[in-house]
């Protein structure tokens, strides 16, 4: 950990966060954006995100201080959710210097968690070399966590024969690294290829061709070549400048988030007599009320 | 240890009292008897929480560790194995190892009622018991976690 | 807590789901599907003679403590007419934890008897004749080693082990769903079964080497059709994997027991029992082609209590208990255990085992519902409630081979999914009233008893003596034999072609622990990971 906050204090940090206003997040969240790394592991739900998540992050925790943060989705009924429904690898060799934390997709806007760009954000200023970002990838989320990390992969498995149409409809530019998991199960084969061929199609995007990498959480191999790739990209991203691109795409993309949520907080409180009159005026009316006051939440 | 007849109409009338809650459900030492304590986290999510379940045997070390991590509200320990004591105890001790002593714990299991006071005494804020309604035990919660 | 506004019902349907008629006639009954005692399909009965040829096993649990703590309640239970003995180990014991082990440390001798070594063992027996006393054991993970350590015991005592009868549960399968007992994974875990039973064909050709339970689940939440047909599964599973081991079906089949709850609803649980005998009969004959008859009779042992035991007003447990018990007679069990009334909240008092045996003795010898075999066959109520419990555990079952089989379905996770949405409704259910439990959600009292009587306590020093005894062994025994005999069972795990169980006696005879076989084996195997899934 790093020297400002204990590990306690990361934790109330975080959760504050989670909820905290746009006036709040100003406050807390560090200022500079950070550098470090970040892996995003996304795909529908089943396909064994979350086991694979747990052992690639233990993997690099080896070398490195890795803060994970996994998405669950809430209940669109109760608001509540099981979250980190995953087995915690907690006591296994390596596990100190691993930082695991759940959040639940609540009712944001993009269909990722509120504020993740903040939590991120304030993981990597606690002193993390790394950070890993697990999402169930359904929908907007999916482009939402591009942003957010320099290596996104998209997990599969076999017998999903409807993701590669799904790939076919936007998807395939924006994943870094394909990976079948569960690929004991009978199709990996098929499904790797299926990929390659509509890679084709497409094209790459930047000059990176992402690769299709097999995996199993029965084979610690197979995750060793999971993190082999991950790093092959994060060394191409550096050398061939296309970093300097992500780390732009997410500081807008930081910014809208925040000023759609101030939106959000504006519309929320303003009184009826602000809609009165022309669509102009009202506009007005609510563009006025954006400017945060100090102090007020 | 309170087992009062609360009802959900307490909380406002509302059907997710447990809204914005951040809680641990944990399994600590041997006892593997996991149902009512996947029973409780259902409920408790069903009540507007955001649940953690950790699993069959868990250290106290351990379940501090992700309390603490995750940042959570309360801790609800499920126990079976008549370890009661000794594991609250330790439970307990890690948390405030860890400077999160202000984290609520909760018991539910077997928990004999002689045994209530010394619980208390060691900073337990509910025991609860499988006969209890599940309203009565979200409701108990919302109560004591504000 | 006071009742709620809704009057209790009678309903009209079983606790599974079953349609009860409300007035039953011939038309219900098809006599093809029924036969006789003791012949296919063995609807009424594995036995022509019944009760009359040899009445239910009397099993009482016990355990607690230290060994020397657990020998003098059995003595006792056995002067008082006990015939078979029922081990309930330790937490530490059941996970193969040695009682040092920081996790084991609070658990030692709360729930079951600590046996770590062979030297607590010949304690448990002492002035016991092995040879003439059934024994039971609740285990499954460290299944093998206690069986091994039993065999140990009896060479020590100069006990033949041919006259050894018995049963270890030695059911891994359920121990992943739904009791949590579990150390390695799925495949090693069979592997061990499998030379536990195999072994045991050959040694103790009269010891029941498994005991296949549905009991755990239906406590977790199944429903008495779930029960079944998921103890069926796991039953077929192992047949497999003894298959594939070259057992000879014929032979070990006979040697397969079972073990079930029985819960409140009389008519279901008798229909589920009779259904089940039917239906194992049917798959391993079909199926496997097994003719051999003595292989197809489904032989079970019950209990009678557990979840359906409540805190509140417990003296009512014993008229619970007494309902279940002769649902367990007209259903045909091999072997009873009758819960204590204060199972609910705490280890039973000698009074309160006392009564729970009493229970038995007079439904055997006072009452006469035993002396009729299947007495309530033919009844129209039973022999409809018995078909539809037929086709709905044969539809469960096909759901599992849909999904891909019992050991896939663990390793998911999705039977403990299934297990855990189903705990969760019927807790609702309880809680909306639609399920009737007296005392609890009708008729309670405000100041109801939550306990009466003599309130047992676990001696405290207990787990102290236990660590004592387990450091001298460890300081007296020969160290040598002892290493040299885990260094031949972790080789021995580390190949396909080995049967453990010889190694595990050897291991036992050189006082070598449960902790100390556990972990040479997880080195070899792992251990299994629990896929938390809500």
């Amino acid at each position: 950990m790093n020297d400002t906050l204990t590990r306690r204090e990361l934790g109330r940090r975080l959760s504050r966060l989670a909820d905290a206003s746009v006036a709040e997040v100003l406050a807390l969240a560090p200022a500079a954006p950070s550098t470090v790394p970040r892996i995003g592991l996304t795909g529908a739900p089943g396909v064994g995100k979350s086991s694979l998540a747990g052992r690639l992050g233990l993997l690099r925790a080896q070398a490195r201080r890795v803060g994970m943060l996994a998405v669950d989705p809430s209940s669109p009924v109760s608001g509540g959710a099981i979250l980190g429904d995953r087995i915690r690898l907690d006591e296994l060799a390596g596990a100190e210097n691993l930082y695991l934390r759940s959040i639940a997709s609540r009712s944001s806007s993009d269909g990722l968690a509120e504020n993740l760009p903040e939590l991120l954000e304030t993981l990597a200023a606690a002193g993390f070399d790394e950070l890993v970002l697990e999402t169930v990838g359904v929908g907007q989320a999916e482009h939402a966590v591009r942003s957010q990390v320099d290596t996104l992969a998209l997990v599969l498995m076999p017998g999903s024969g409807d993701t590669v149409q799904a790939m076919k409809a936007g998807m395939m530019e924006l994943a870094d690294l394909y990976v079948i998991n569960k690929c004991e199960l009978p199709g990996a084969q098929q499904l790797a290829a299926e990929i390659q061929r509509v890679q084709a199609l497409v094209g790459s995007h930047g000059g990176w061709a992402a690769p299709v990498v097999l995996t199993s959480i029965h084979d610690a191999d197979t995750i060793t070549d999971l993190s082999a790739a991950i790093d092959a990209h994060q060394a191409w991203l550096v050398d061939s400048g296309n970093r300097e691109a992500v780390l732009e795409q997410r500081a807008r993309y930081r910014l809208r988030l925040l000023l759609e949520r101030r939106l959000g907080e504006v519309l929320d409180t303003v009184s009826p007599q602000a809609l009165d009159g022309s669509l102009a005026e009202q506009f007005a009316s609510v563009a006025a009320a954006l400017p945060l006051d100090d102090g007020t939440p | 240890m309170n087992t009062s007849t609360a009802t959900a109409a307490g909380n406002g009338g509302t059907t997710t009292p447990l809204r914005g809650k951040r809680i641990l459900v944990a399994k600590p030492g041997l006892d593997g008897h996991d149902i009512g304590a996947k029973v409780v986290a259902l409920a408790l999510r069903n009540a507007g929480a955001e649940v953690i379940y950790t699993g069959l045997r868990k250290s106290p070390q351990q379940i501090a560790r992700v309390a603490v991590d995750e940042g959570v509200d309360a801790v609800g320990l499920s126990i079976l194995s008549g370890s009661h004591r000794e594991l609250v105890r330790q439970v307990v001790e890690c948390l405030r190892a860890e400077d999160a002593a202000d984290i609520a714990v909760f018991v539910g299991g077997t928990v004999p009622q002689e045994d209530h006071a010394d619980l208390a005494a060691l900073g337990v804020r509910g025991i609860y018991t499988s006969d209890q309604p599940l309203a009565e035990v979200i409701a108990a919660l919302a109560a004591a976690l504000g | 807590m006071s009742s709620p506004t809704p009057k209790p019902r009678l309903g009209t349907h079983t606790m599974a789901g079953l349609e009860v008629p409300l007035r039953a006639g011939p038309e219900l009954v098809d006599p093809g599907r029924i036969g006789e005692p003791g012949a296919m399909p063995f609807t009424r009965g594995i036995f022509a003679d019944g009760y009359q040829g040899r009445l239910w096993t009397i099993r009482q649990y016990s355990g607690f403590g230290t060994a020397e703590d657990t020998n003098a309640r059995y003595r006792f239970l056995l002067e008082q007419g006990q015939t078979g003995l029922s081990v309930a180990l330790d937490l530490p014991t059941q996970c193969g934890y040695d009682p040092v082990d920081p996790m084991a440390r609070p658990e030692v001798g709360k729930v079951g008897v600590s046996l770590s070594n062979l030297a607590e063992m010949e304690i448990l027996f002492d002035g016991i004749d092995l040879g003439a006393i059934s024994t039971s054991f609740t285990i499954n993970g460290t299944a093998a080693i206690i069986y091994a350590m039993y065999l140990a015991t009896a060479d020590k005592l100069g006990v033949p082990r041919e006259k050894l009868t018995g049963t270890i549960q030695n059911d891994i399968l359920k121990e992943y769903v739904a009791r949590g007992t579990w150390i390695f994974p799925v495949r090693p875990s069979m592997r061990l079964i499998a030379d536990s039973i195999l072994f045991a064909n050959q040694a103790t050709p009269r010891f029941n080497p498994i005991s296949i339970a549905g009991a755990h689940v239906r406590d977790a939440g199944a429903t008495a059709i779930e029960e079944m047909a998921y103890t069926l599964a796991n039953g077929l599973a192992y047949v497999d994997e003894l298959e594939r081991r070259g057992g000879d079906i014929a032979k070990f089949a006979r040697r397969l027991s079972f073990f079930f709850y029985v819960h409140q609803d009389f008519f279901e649980e008798i229909a589920k029992f009779r259904a089940g005998r039917r239906l194992w009969a049917k798959l391993l004959s079909e199926r496997y082609g097994v003719t051999d008859e003595k292989a197809l009779m489904f032989r079970f042992g019950v209990v009678c209590g557990g979840s359906s035991l409540v805190a509140p007003q417990p003296l009512n447990n014993i008229v619970r208990v007494t309902v279940e018990t002769m649902a367990a007679v007209f259903g045909g069990a091999q072997s009873i255990f009758t819960c204590a009334y204060d199972e609910a909240f705490q280890i039973p008092t000698e009074t309160s085992a006392e009564i729970a045996l009493r229970t038995q003795q007079i439904l055997a010898y006072e009452s006469g519902i035993g002396r009729s075999v299947d007495a309530l066959g033919g009844s129209y109520v039973v022999e409809h409630l018995t078909n539809q419990m037929e086709d709905g555990i044969a539809a469960v079952m096909q759901e599992i081979d849909d999904y891909g089989g019992v050991e896939k379905a663990i390793e998911d996770g999705w039977l403990q999914m299934r297990i855990a949405e189903r705990a969760l409704e019927r807790k609702q259910k309880v809680d909306r009233g639609d399920t009737v439990i007296v005392g609890q959600n009708f008729f309670a009292r405000d100041d109801s008893e939550r306990g009466v009587g003599e309130t047992f306590q676990v001696d405290p020093n207990a787990a102290a003596r236990v660590l004592e005894k387990y450091e001298r062994i460890r300081d007296t025994r020969d160290a040598a034999a002892a290493e040299r005999t885990l260094a031949a069972l972790g080789r021995a795990a580390a190949s396909d072609d080995e049967n453990l169980m010889p190694y595990l006696v050897d291991c036992c005879h050189a006082y070598v622990t449960v902790g100390e076989m556990v972990e040479r084996m997880k080195a070899q195997w792992g251990e299994f990971q629990e896929p938390v899934r809500l």
